[in-house]
This record gives structure tokens, C-alpha cells and sequence, in this order.
């Protein structure tokens, strides 16, 4: 659908808005917060998506593809609104994103129509990986990428320095790289 | 400085992708996205890896007018082809045949609702010849028909009455008549003298039919209900 709208075929566009808007409203929700904030989020991110079809890529997978520039789009939103959110959200933010991991992500690595079969084996490393890190960087970069926290929120959130979460997430994404880099055997890999 | 060759890249794009990377050095991150080419690819490579699927328990119902306005402010209809163009010949012609199947269906049908189904009740003769007319009745009584073997067709200064004589009974007027061909409905409170045993007869009446509401002029065609 994706390849037929970058050929400029608005019947596809009007499947794809049809079979993805919902997903990609509640990823933008989560982010944001705000319904009408989310809503704004997802208008604009389908006019980026209408307007960039011809360059995604074929082989890449169409939903992350997507999920990323509605992520993108929510939290440069969520800058120029400075919107704060930890102090008004903070009770509403998810205190357990051990499970949240399992409720937001699906980890199946059944080969669905638009996966390669590699893809999925790589969202089954990544679940692994996630769960070989330490507790509260999985729990800092959870939050981060479910809720789009910046380090001064997820601070603010977690009660800790600055200092402190900044090292978590550096270190989270350093050990996850590590360890994704070793499950594919691309050890000699940058970095 | 390129990006694509900052010691650190795939931890900013780490901190891009999970969203942390703010500010000035987003922003910045971003430009080098549009104009470095190595470092889009990075980003490309490694949301591969690190980009898990959302479950679809988290979707949300679009707001209603959402699709509108987005085809409104992308003015998508200019996309859109005119409608013959987008079926393609053998779509087209399945449609098109379709479409005739489905209209000579119709017109069968709305022919049978408007012209019921009628029977032929009477031959009306002049006495001691063949029958000239047919008289021919709807299920319903409502419609009669009247058709004639050659066009009988009244003089200007007169014209053809029909009537139905009840057995036993005095004749009704059924129609005033111009010629013996065509259909008439027949009048409400005669219809259930149209039985078998009854006559129909035809007179020949000053213009307009009958002054008296009798016959008055001699009789040309007859026939009984069989």
C-alpha cells in the first residue's frame, strides 16, 4: 500500500489511513497525552507520510517506517509545546513498564505477511536483550520510548539526578547494542 | 563538522530513535538526516534492529472527520483518475454487461407490472359471422383490453359504447369507445358483473355514448363471458 502511494494511487493512501490510523493514533497518544494534541500528530504525519511515500524503503518494514515519523512528528510536537507533562501526567504514566514492555510491543516472531523472515528474528533478540539488561535501564528506556520522556522528565519521573538517568540510557542503549550485535554475529561491528 | 563521521553516531541516533535526543542537538541530528546521506543510512540500519511493533491493542479510534481533512488539505482528488479510466477492458466489459442483464431485468419486470397479465374472456361477432374483437381481462378485473382483427374506428358524429349485460340483468355501461382497440379500466362497481354467463355488447351510440344511460343504438358486436 505504501508503494502504491508513493506512485500517487489515493485509493491505497485511503486503505493505508484506514488499516494504520488507529495504531499509529494510539502510539502518538501515548506520547502526547492529549487527544487533540495526538490528533494533530497524526494529520501531520500522514500528509509527511503522503508526501515521503517514494522514499521508503522497499524492503523495510512499512509500520516501523511509519511508527517512526508519528514518533518524530509527537515529540517535536511535545518540544514546541513545552508541555509539562511529568508534574500533570505523573500519576497517569505507566509505573510498571516491566509489563508494559509485553503489553505495548508484540514479540511474536510469527512471520507475518510484511516481515521478512530476518525482521522478526531480530524483535526476538531485541526482547531478549531487553530483558538481559539491568532493571532500571530497561525501565528508563521503556519509559522513554513508550511516553517520549526526555531526560528531565524521566529525572523528574524516576527521582533520580540527571546525571544518573543520562548514564542509564547511555548504558541501556550501549548493552543492548552489545548484545544485539552478538545474537546477529556482527561483532566486529562500529562501536 | 559532518555527522556521519561524530565518534558517537549511533549513540545520537540511539537517543534519536528512543526520543531523548532534544533541543539543539535533535535539531541538528536532523539536518544531517536531510543532507548526509551515510547518516540517514545508519538510522535506517539500525531502526531495522532496534525498532520493536506496537501491538495493535494500543490503536485508538481516528477522530471521524480525520480522513476528510487530510484529502482536503492534500487536495488528493487531482490524484484521482476518472472512473472509466481505472476499470480496466475486461472489468469494464463484466460492468457493462452486468449492468445490461440487470436493466433488461428491470425493464421486464416494470413491463409486467404495467401491463398485467390479461386472459381472454369473450369473442365478440355480428350475429352469424366470425369474431372481429377480443375481449381479454386482467386477474385483477381492473383492466379491460379490446383487440381487434382489422381497425374499427367510429364516424365523427358517433361513437362505440360497451356494455356488460348481467344474466338477468339490465346493461351497464362499461366505456364510450372512439375505436375497438385498445385498453380501459374498468369502472369500479361493474367489475364483478365481468363473470361467465354475462354479455358484453357493443352499440353503436350518438357521440359521447348513450344520452339516456340505456342502450339506444343497435347492436353491432356481441359476445357472452366464457
Amino acid at each position: 500500500m505504501l508503494l502504491a502511494t508513493a506512485a500517487r494511487d489515493v485509493d491505497a493512501f485511503a486503505r493505508l489511513y484506514r488499516r494504520c490510523a488507529p495504531l499509529l493514533l494510539g502510539v502518538a497518544q501515548r506520547i502526547t497525552r492529549r487527544r487533540e494534541l495526538a490528533e494533530e500528530v497524526l494529520h501531520d504525519s500522514f500528509t509527511r507520510i503522503w508526501r515521503a511515500a517514494d522514499s521508503f524503503d522497499p524492503f523495510g518494514a512499512p509500520v516501523g517506517w511509519m511508527t517512526a515519523i508519528v514518533r518524530n512528528r509527537a515529540i517535536d510536537v511535545m518540544e514546541t509545546h513545552d508541555v509539562a507533562r511529568v508534574d500533570s501526567y505523573h500519576a497517569a504514566l505507566d509505573d510498571k513498564p516491566e509489563a508494559s514492555l509485553d503489553q505495548m510491543f508484540d514479540w511474536s516472531s510469527a512471520d507475518t505477511a510484511e516481515d521478512a523472515l530476518d525482521t522478526s528474528r531480530l524483535r526476538t533478540f531485541l526482547r531478549q536483550c531487553l530483558g538481559e539488561l539491568a532493571a532500571v535501564e530497561r525501565q528508563a528506556l521503556v519509559l522513554a520510548y513508550e511516553h517520549g520522556l526526555s531526560h528531565g522528565d524521566l529525572a523528574a519521573h524516576l527521582g533520580k539526578p540527571l546525571g544518573t538517568v543520562k548514564t542509564w540510557i547511555r548504558r541501556g542503549m550501549l548493552n543492548l547494542r552489545t548484545c544485539i550485535d552478538h545474537c546477529t554475529g556482527n561483532i566486529g561491528a562500529r562501536q | 563538522m559532518k555527522l556521519a563521521h561524530h565518534h558517537q553516531l549511533d549513540a545520537l541516533i540511539g537517543e534519536y530513535m528512543l526520543g531523548t535526543l532534544r533541543g539543539g542537538a535533535r535539531r541538528r541530528l536532523q539536518r544531517a538526516l536531510r543532507e548526509e546521506p551515510e547518516v540517514a543510512l545508519r538510522l535506517r540500519t539500525l531502526q531495522r534492529e532496534f525498532t520493536p511493533n506496537y501491538r495493535e491493542g494500543i490503536a485508538e479510534t481516528p477522530p471521524a472527520g480525520g480522513w476528510q481533512r487530510l484529502a482536503r488539505e492534500l487536495n488528493l482528488s487531482q490524484y484521482r483518475a476518472p472512473w472509466y479510466s481505472r476499470v480496466s477492458f475486461l472489468r469494464g466489459w463484466a460492468l457493462g454487461v452486468t449492468a445490461a442483464f440487470v436493466f433488461g431485468v428491470t425493464l421486464l419486470a416494470l413491463r409486467t407490472m404495467i401491463e398485467p397479465t390479461l386472459t381472454p374472456i369473450a369473442q365478440l361477432a355480428m350475429k352469424g359471422a366470425p369474431p372481429s374483437v377480443t375481449a381479454a381481462l386482467s386477474a385483477d378485473r381492473r383492466t379491460l383490453e379490446l383487440r381487434a382483427a382489422r381497425p374499427i374506428v367510429a364516424s365523427r358524429l358517433q361513437s362505440y359504447e360497451l356494455w356488460v349485460i348481467p344474466e338477468g340483468g339490465a346493461p351497464l355501461s362499461l366505456a364510450v369507445l372512439g375505436q375497438l382497440d385498445g385498453t380501459l379500466q374498468v369502472p369500479e362497481g361493474h367489475r364483478d358483473q365481468l363473470r361467465k354467463g354475462a354479455v358484453l355488447a357493443i352499440t353503436v351510440e350518438p357521440a359521447g355514448g348513450s344520452p339516456t344511460g340505456e342502450p339506444t343504438g343497435p347492436v353491432i358486436l356481441s359476445g357472452s363471458i366464457s
